[in-house]
């Protein structure tokens, strides 16, 4: 296997809040290759989410380096990050984050349309479909189940076709029925788009269905265990 | 009851974290407020003192005898023969011109007899006609003191006095002559211009008044002392409700703001609503909770209001006072007192408007139940579902409005056109989210084609947020209908006024006295001066035109006799539909008929063929009426006699204006310096036909200056409106920010959607503002201009100015969206998509 698509190197964070420091990682290494899926546990506030935010290059280590496609997300600048995360990554949430005003394909169809691609509508439809949510492209998000939400999240974390996809505790709000199909989508799109997920997670299926889990504690790796 | 500490906690906390937000609130009620006040202090000042300063001078008197033209001095004898303990004083009241001081009011008083004046006992018998008294505010600004001499011109040269006295009477400026003196120096010998009447104490009021009665001709009056003022008063009353009126609009839109502030107040907190009621607040525990917010905002922009209020008012003052002079009498402007009444009015009215534009969202808070803790999203979704059963009650209002609309005046105010008004806003307001709804469904692929991701998002973001752009769009939309319907009416009455002047205007040298002439003062030129004009080559025809002020059933009016055929000649007079201009002229001279303008027809109700019973000089007169004309220069209207009948019952009555046509062949200018040094040992000015018309032109757009300054504070309030409203979108959507931040969106894309959503928010708001703004033009023109002034205004929207005041609208709500959008763009998205 070539170069890993996502690399943390003795990445640290640290937090300065009211003149006390505080390290959410500590010298975290971690390489992810194209098409697995990584499960990130641990206690709460052990990092997870720390993590996740350098990985998705939307937050910096205070030292170490994380590279995303060969380059260190610290040497870009503001376009640059941008661009990367329109091409390269896609994010799920914990509260789906569906803006109520637009329907499920519009909801779908936005990272396309924010980074002004073309075809948009039919990337987002091929999605929808994928996600099997179709017959719900012209609904509102209130008019959707959690689980569902949860669908369309997906489907629009992964219409840009993006190499990473990061989810942050994707089943935390939603039942085991719905909880595994959400899974069931991270991992195939794992297997049949070859994007590299990482999803943060406490619930054990989450974990079992991984091809590699990673267990943290006080912002550091303590165990890595592969399927 | 309401427990401290949860108002610290929930309020007042929160008020003091979104401080920007919170002075952007009180700054617009205490704009709302201020404007208010200031019209209020500015009126008073402008029109307060219409008392005459001689009576600071002799005293009080009891009565007053007046007549139309002029009284006959010849009743002064039968009156002082009259058994009654009363003394009898005849007043001529006149302006006069001093050089270097110019314009003074001066009185005529019976220097020997006006015993109250002791003054007047140093005056020598034998210098009785080249003594005066000055009073010392006007002898200082004068600098002149006693045994000095000064010119003071009354109606041809400038004669020489010498102060025989000085006498204070605060800063009221005059000067006294021998009665005497006056007629002589007037050539009104033989009249007056009123008698005083002082009742002695013991003596029995209304026994003095029958008995005055019994003696004088019916067409004199005798009024109680005031009455004047009064009736000033009164005359100015309709003028000074418009004004306040106008004043409410800022009220209004700031009423609107508050309503916005405690609904985000309340859609923020329902979750600690929520957990206060699981707890166990009561509901009305609540509700006051909110309500105690929404007054403390009102009573912090009241007393900031009222010292705003005290700045306006000082500018305001001279505005009004222009107005009042140009269109209705002549008053001095007095110094600007705040007092108790105005801070009363000033806190009343803020914490009222905030109580009742608070009472909505506030009782809203109550219906949060314990267990509930609704997010924003089905708050909007609510809205969403209102927005088409408000629709409904929009147009119910709206058609109510319509028949509302035609109803008469009450007490000769329009209560009806302004009540008209205030529905029409209701269903303006009530019609807003179901138009941004609308609007957003119709300009979806528009505006993602024009504006791209960021234009759909904008317009798809106004819509999930009805409950919170509707308020934006219906408070700035208010103001702009307040502009757009007011640029309208004085648009239209300007161009109608300018189309009369050209109607009424058709001499081309107008000759009138020099010296300051206010609304209701018609000095005397001298009476040779016709002849005069008529005697220089170039002359075709002089019209002869003379004015004074009567009174018609208890109100003023102004009486005219002008040369009907030269009018039927030249003039183009415009009569009521189905008015033979020409038959009605023609049937004028030497019969007892006359002309009214417009608004003394409607005032009285008086119709082409009814008979007016006036009072001229010491007989009633009974004329019948042939023509109704349009008319603007005056409200109170005029009654227009041909020359040769008021000469009937006026004889000597002196001319007041020349109205001079050339021949065709004539030089204008040389005319016109021909003229002027005929006439220049006289003080008259010679004014050709374009500077007058440029004059009264320029009076019309002061006088409606303060319309505009008006309308320019409300639309100040709505912008603040707009920011405040905008800043509360901005930071309720956080989250969303943020997201888009994680899908892609670049932070300048994040601002270029807040802008577009200010630009579309002033684009519906111009929208639904110019229809509201149409529609109350009407009412406007045809009800509440046409009930308190009687006149008949054609309508010609002014279309430039009005597109330029929109554009600048949306310009300014684009601004007012900056500020907004650099926060959304400026916001950490890792931050605000975690809080929750
Ligand atoms: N912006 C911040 N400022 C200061 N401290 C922070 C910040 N964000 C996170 N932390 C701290 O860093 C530590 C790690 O937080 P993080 O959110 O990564 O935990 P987590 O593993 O995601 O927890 P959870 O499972 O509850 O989501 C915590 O102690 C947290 O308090
Ligand atoms: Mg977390």
């Amino acid at each position: 296997m070539n170069l890993p698509r996502l690399e943390l190197r003795r990445a640290s964070k640290v937090y300065q809040t009211n003149g006390q420091k505080l390290e959410a990682l500590h010298e975290v290494s971690l390489a992810l290759e194209a098409g697995s899926v990584t499960a990130l546990v641990g206690r709460s506030g052990c990092g997870k989410t720390t993590l996740l935010n350098l990985a998705g290059a939307m937050d910096f280590p205070t030292s170490g380096e994380v590279f995303i496609g060969g380059r260190a997300t610290a040497s870009l600048n503001e376009n640059e990050l941008t661009a990367l995360r329109r091409q390269r990554i896609g994010f799920v949430f914990q509260f789906f984050q569906l803006l109520p005003a637009l329907t499920t394909l519009e909801n779908v169809e936005l990272p396309l349309l924010l980074a002004a691609t073309k075809r948009a509508r039919e990337a987002a439809r091929e999605r929808l479909e994928w996600v099997g949510l179709s017959e719900k492209a012209d609904s509102y998000p209130y008019q959707l189940s959690g689980g569902q939400m949860q669908r369309v999240a997906i489907a629009r974390a992964l219409v840009h076709s993006p190499e990473i996809v990061i989810a942050d505790e994707p089943t935390g709000n939603l039942d085991d029925a719905s909880g595994d199909q959400v899974l069931g989508l991270l991992r195939d799109a794992a297997d049949r788009f070859g994007a590299t997920v990482l999803v943060a997670t406490h619930s054990a299926e989450a974990a079992a269905m991984a091809s590699m889990r990673v267990q943290m504690r006080d912002g550091r790796i303590c165990a890595v265990e592969r399927a | 009851m309401l427990p401290l500490p949860l108002f610290r906690t929930l309020i007042l906390r929160p008020l003091r974290r979104d401080l920007l937000r919170t002075a952007l609130t009180i700054l617009a009620v205490a704009l709302g407020v201020g404007v208010v006040i200031a019209i209020d202090l500015a009126g008073d000042a402008a029109t307060g003192s219409f008392r005459s300063s001689l009576e600071t001078l002799v005293g009080k008197t009891d009565l007053d005898i007046v007549a139309n033209g002029a009284i006959e001095e010849r009743w002064m004898r039968p009156l002082t023969a009259l058994p009654v303990n009363a003394r009898f004083a005849p007043v001529i009241e006149t302006q006069g011109v001093i050089e270097g001081a110019g314009s003074v009011t001066v009185y005529g008083v019976d220097f020997i007899t006006q015993a109250v004046n002791s003054h007047a006992r140093s005056v020598a018998t034998q210098d009785l006609d080249t003594s005066a008294i000055v009073s010392s505010a006007l002898a200082k600004r004068m600098n002149v003191r006693e045994g000095d001499s000064f010119s003071l011109a009354l109606s041809d040269q400038p004669c020489k006095f010498r102060v025989a006295s000085l006498v204070d009477s605060n800063e009221t400026e005059f000067v006294l002559l021998d009665i005497a003196t006056a007629q002589q120096v007037l050539n009104q010998y033989g009249k007056l211009d009123r008698i005083d009447v002082f009742v002695s104490p013991g003596e029995d009021f209304t026994r003095v008044e029958r008995e005055i009665r019994s003696i004088l001709p019916a067409s004199y009056r005798i009024e109680m002392p005031g009455t004047r003022s009064d009736e000033n008063q009164r005359m100015l009353r309709a003028f000074r409700w418009n004004l306040r009126v106008l004043s409410y609009i800022s009220l209004v839109v700031g009423a609107f703001l508050i309503y916005n502030t405690i609904s985000v107040s309340v859609v923020r907190r329902r979750p600690e609503i929520g957990v206060l009621r699981a707890l166990g607040a009561s509901r009305s525990c609540v509700f006051w909770l909110f309500m105690g917010e929404a007054l403390l905002l009102g009573a912090a922009g009241s007393v900031a209001g009222i010292a705003l209020g005290r700045v306006m008012a000082a500018s305001a003052v001279s505005l009004i006072a222009d107005t009042v002079n140009a269109l209705y009498v002549s008053s001095r402007p007095a110094a600007i007192t705040i007092g108790i009444p105005e801070v009363v009015t000033a806190l009343v009215t803020g914490t009222v408007v905030a109580f009742i534009s608070s009472l909505l969202p506030a009782r809203e808070s109550m219906e949060v139940t314990p267990v509930e803790a609704m997010g924003r999203g089905a708050h909007e979704h609510h809205a969403r579902m209102h927005a088409r059963r408000d629709l409904v009650w929009a147009i119910l209002i709206g058609a109510i409005a319509w028949p509302v609309s035609k109803a008469g005046p009450v007490a000769g105010n329009p209560i009806a056109g302004y009540g008209a008004t205030l529905l029409a806003i209701v269903a303006m307001a009530l019609a807003a989210p179901a138009m941004i709804v609308g609007m957003s469904a119709l300009t979806r692929n528009v505006a993602q084609l024009f504006f791209g991701p960021e234009g759909l998002l904008a317009v798809r973001g106004l819509a999930a947020s009805l409950a919170r752009s509707s308020i934006i769009v219906a408070a700035l939309a208010t103001a702009i209908a307040m502009m757009a319907s007011v640029a309208i009416m004085v648009g239209s009455f300007r161009e109608t006024v300018i189309v009369w002047l050209d109607t009424q205007l058709r001499a081309d040298l107008y000759v009138r006295p020099a010296g300051r002439a206010g609304a209701g003062e018609h000095p005397a030129l001298p009476a040779e001066a016709p002849a005069l004009a008529a005697s220089i080559p170039g002359v075709e025809a002089v019209d002869t035109f003379c004015a004074m002020e009567i009174e018609y059933q208890g109100q003023r009016a102004s009486l005219g006799a002008g040369d009907a055929a030269i009018v039927r000649r030249y003039g183009r007079l415009r009569f009521l539909p189905g008015e033979d201009r020409d038959a009605v002229l023609r049937s004028l001279p030497g019969q007892d008929r006359v002309i009214v303008s417009e608004p003394f027809a409607n005032k009285h109700g008086v119709q082409v063929g009814s008979v007016l019973e006036l009072p001229l000089g010491d007989r009633t007169v009974r004329v019948v009426v042939a023509g109704i004309y349009y008319d603007y220069s005056t409200e109170r209207g005029w009654v227009i006699f041909d020359r040769s009948t008021l000469l009937k019952y006026l004889p000597n009555q002196a001319p007041t204006n020349l109205a001079v046509y050339l021949r065709k062949s004539a030089d204008g200018s040389q005319v016109r310096h021909a003229l002027e040094q005929r006439l220049a040992k006289y003080r008259v000015v010679v004014a050709p036909n374009r500077s007058l018309r440029r004059n009264a032109v320029t009076v019309f757009d002061r006088t409606f200056a303060i319309t505009y300054a008006l309308e320019g504070v409300a639309i100040v309030v709505a912008m603040l409106g707009a920011a405040n409203s905008l800043l509360a979108l901005v930071l309720d959507r956080r989250r969303e920010f943020g997201m888009l931040r994680y899908l892609g969106a670049a932070p300048s894309q994040i601002r270029r959607m807040i802008l577009l959503e200010a630009g579309f928010l002033g684009v519906a708001a111009n929208m639904l503002g110019l229809a509201l703004g149409f529609a109350l033009s009407l009412v406007l023109i045809y009800v509440i201009n046409k009930q308190s002034f009687g006149w008949t205004i054609q309508f010609h929207p002014p279309l430039a100015l009005l597109s330029g005041a929109s554009t600048l609208v949306l310009a300014a709500t684009v601004i007012a969206g900056i500020f907004p959008a650099r926060a959304a763009a400026r916001l950490n998205p890792i931050e605000v998509i975690h809080e929750e």
